[in-house]
């Protein structure tokens, strides 16, 4: 393993503590419980939202918190969900007179987490609503009933909440309206490497110099295929037919296109994978209103992408346009 | 009776901790191999605390074991062990005797509260598929009227047995569940690690210097 770590155990810790120090005007770090959150939260005319899941997914979702997006976010270690005290602290925390709305994707441990720390949460009086994201086209919902796994899609539904809460909307307007974006959202990934949790020090998997994995989970979970390396268009043409034949669209609709780089991807990679599944997406008669290049949902430095489309409508557009503020900043 | 509570906590504590590397490693053949390590962190919290815990009655004593561990652990490890021992202290309530009545209703509770919380059932791969026959014969040997060391050391074959019949089955939860017919021909994490904690128990229980206590106030 060849990392930037001290102490493997502090990993996440210590890259807690770096973004509230990047960002000592608007974010409050609570080591305790893992928690990031807002200084300016809560507050009586906004519900405050959050969302928990393993680390390793930066900037999901500890780097989205910010005005607009998320309220809080409370990591567990390197893919594992948090501890169901975390989500149950973190709430009280951010409680506000309006609710709280609990985003999470969908995995077991995510799951049960969530549900556990929503209970306490409800014991001592604070409302909350759930939304579970489950975007991932590669795992099939009917075999396994754990069912589709949530991914890079996750974003949209933040972007969308978040804008929507700074607007004063009610809890149950932003429960419907994370339900109704998850409906129109559909992402697969794939790889081109495996990735090194750093408490483990070895790779989770490992795919041979030829060889890539379609249908990879954010985790290094198994995807639907080990296969032969082919070209660029190729794999796109894949991921795009996955995904555009499970989103119900006609000809003319408008969509958000988003290439997700998985953490070891160059942002040229990227742009050059994004250009081709644009020239897909018109060529199904799909308007591409928007795109998202970038890393928004990474699995460490594992080399690889995904691809997300998102049926848009007014209130979408209006949402996703709206203005954003998170803990990574360029400019 | 509630020392002996106390002296099986314990047991179970110091197994985690023995076995966190080898619970990781079953784990990590279909799982993301953290099991081990999730655990022994839960433990080893329960074990810090130890001493600040509530030891007055056995109820409240389950209920901070079990605020320990969903203070650290995360995930389905968390929530399935902070499950149990919440479920066994609420069972407990303000009992300051518990008889093996409790025991088994201790048992049954727990398995209840890790359905519900797992949405899962005997035949999904889980921690189940041992927990639940060795609770059903420790029930049995109770209701002949076997002594405890009897009833645990056929407790902890059934365990076993559970544990060892999981390698045909199919995950259906957790992150195994992704692996589907690739988690055939594999142990499940959980039930090996409820199968090895019996196993320690019932030896733990024989070299027990307390046990003549035990006895008079388990029969």
């Amino acid at each position: 393993m060849k990392k930037f770590v001290n102490d493997p155990k502090d990993f996440v810790p210590e890259m807690l503590k770096g973004i509230a120090l990047a960002n000592p005007d608007t974010l409050k770090y609570i080591p305790e419980y893992n928690l990031i959150m807002r200084k300016d939260i809560p507050q009586a005319n906004k519900v405050s939202i959050m969302q928990g899941s393993g680390s390793g997914h930066e900037p999901a979702h500890v780097m989205i918190v910010g005005r607009g997006m998320l309220d809080a976010a409370c990591p567990g270690n390197v893919f594992a969900a948090p501890p169901a005290d975390f989500v149950y602290q973190t709430t009280k925390l951010i409680a506000s007179p309006k609710g709280v709305l609990h985003l999470l994707n969908n995995y077991t441990g995510d799951t049960m987490s969530f549900e556990m720390g929503r209970e306490m949460a409800e014991a001592d009086g604070i409302e909350v609503r759930t939304v579970v994201i489950n975007d991932d086209v590669a795992v099939k919902d009917s075999t396994y009933t754990v069912g589709r796994r949530g991914v890079a899609g996750n974003f949209f539904v933040i972007k969308a909440v978040g804008a929507a809460s700074e607007r004063g909307q009610s809890l149950e307007q932003l429960e419907a309206l994370g339900n109704r974006v998850v409906e129109v959202t559909r992402t697969m990934g794939m790889a081109l490497t495996g990735c090194t949790p750093p408490a483990k020090g070895t790779p989770i998997f490992t795919l041979a110099e030829d060889e890539m994995e379609m249908g990879i989970g954010i985790h290094g979970e198994p995807g639907r295929a080990r296969v032969k390396l082919t070209n660029a268009d190729k794999i796109v043409d894949e991921l795009f037919e996955a995904v555009s034949n499970d989103l119900p669209y006609q000809a003319g609709d408008e969509v958000a296109l988003m290439i997700n780089g998985m953490g070891g991807t160059p942002i040229s990679e990227l742009y050059l994978l994004y250009g081709h599944a644009h020239e897909l997406a018109e060529e199904c008669g799909l308007k591409v209103w928007r795109s998202y290049v970038g890393e928004y949902c990474t699995s460490l430095e594992m080399a690889g992408f995904s691809l997300t489309l998102v049926k848009l409508d007014d209130e979408l557009k209006e949402l996703f346009a709206a203005p954003a503020e998170t803990a990574i900043r360029i400019f | 009776m509630a020392k002996d509570i106390e002296f099986v906590v314990r047991v179970i504590a110091n197994t985690v901790l023995e076995n966190e590397a080898y619970f990781s490693e079953l784990d990590g053949v279909v799982g993301d191999g953290d099991f081990g390590y999730s655990i022994a962190r839960g433990f080893e919290k329960v074990l810090k605390e130890w001493d600040n815990m509530d030891h007055s009655l056995p109820g409240n004593f389950m209920k901070n074991v079990s605020q320990a561990i969903v203070s650290v652990v995360g995930g389905v490890s968390g929530t399935v062990w902070g499950t149990a021992f919440l479920r066994a202290g609420m069972v407990l309530g303000q009992k300051t005797e518990i008889t093996r009545d409790d025991v088994i209703a201790i048992f049954r509770s727990a398995i209840e509260g890790i359905k519900k919380r797992g949405n899962c059932d005997l035949g999904d791969k889980t921690y189940l598929e041992a927990l639940v026959p060795a609770v059903d014969s420790l029930e049995k040997s109770f209701k002949e009227g076997k002594d405890t060391q009897t009833a645990l050391d056929e407790a902890t074959v059934a365990a076993r047995e559970g544990a060892e019949a999981t390698r045909p089955m199919i995950a259906k939860r957790g992150r195994a569940a992704y692996t589907g017919e690739r988690s055939i021909g594999t142990l499940d994490a959980g039930a090996v690690a409820v199968a090895v904690i019996f196993e320690a128990v019932s030896k733990a229980w024989k070299e027990n210097p307390m046990k003549v206590d035990s006895e008079r106030s388990m029969t």
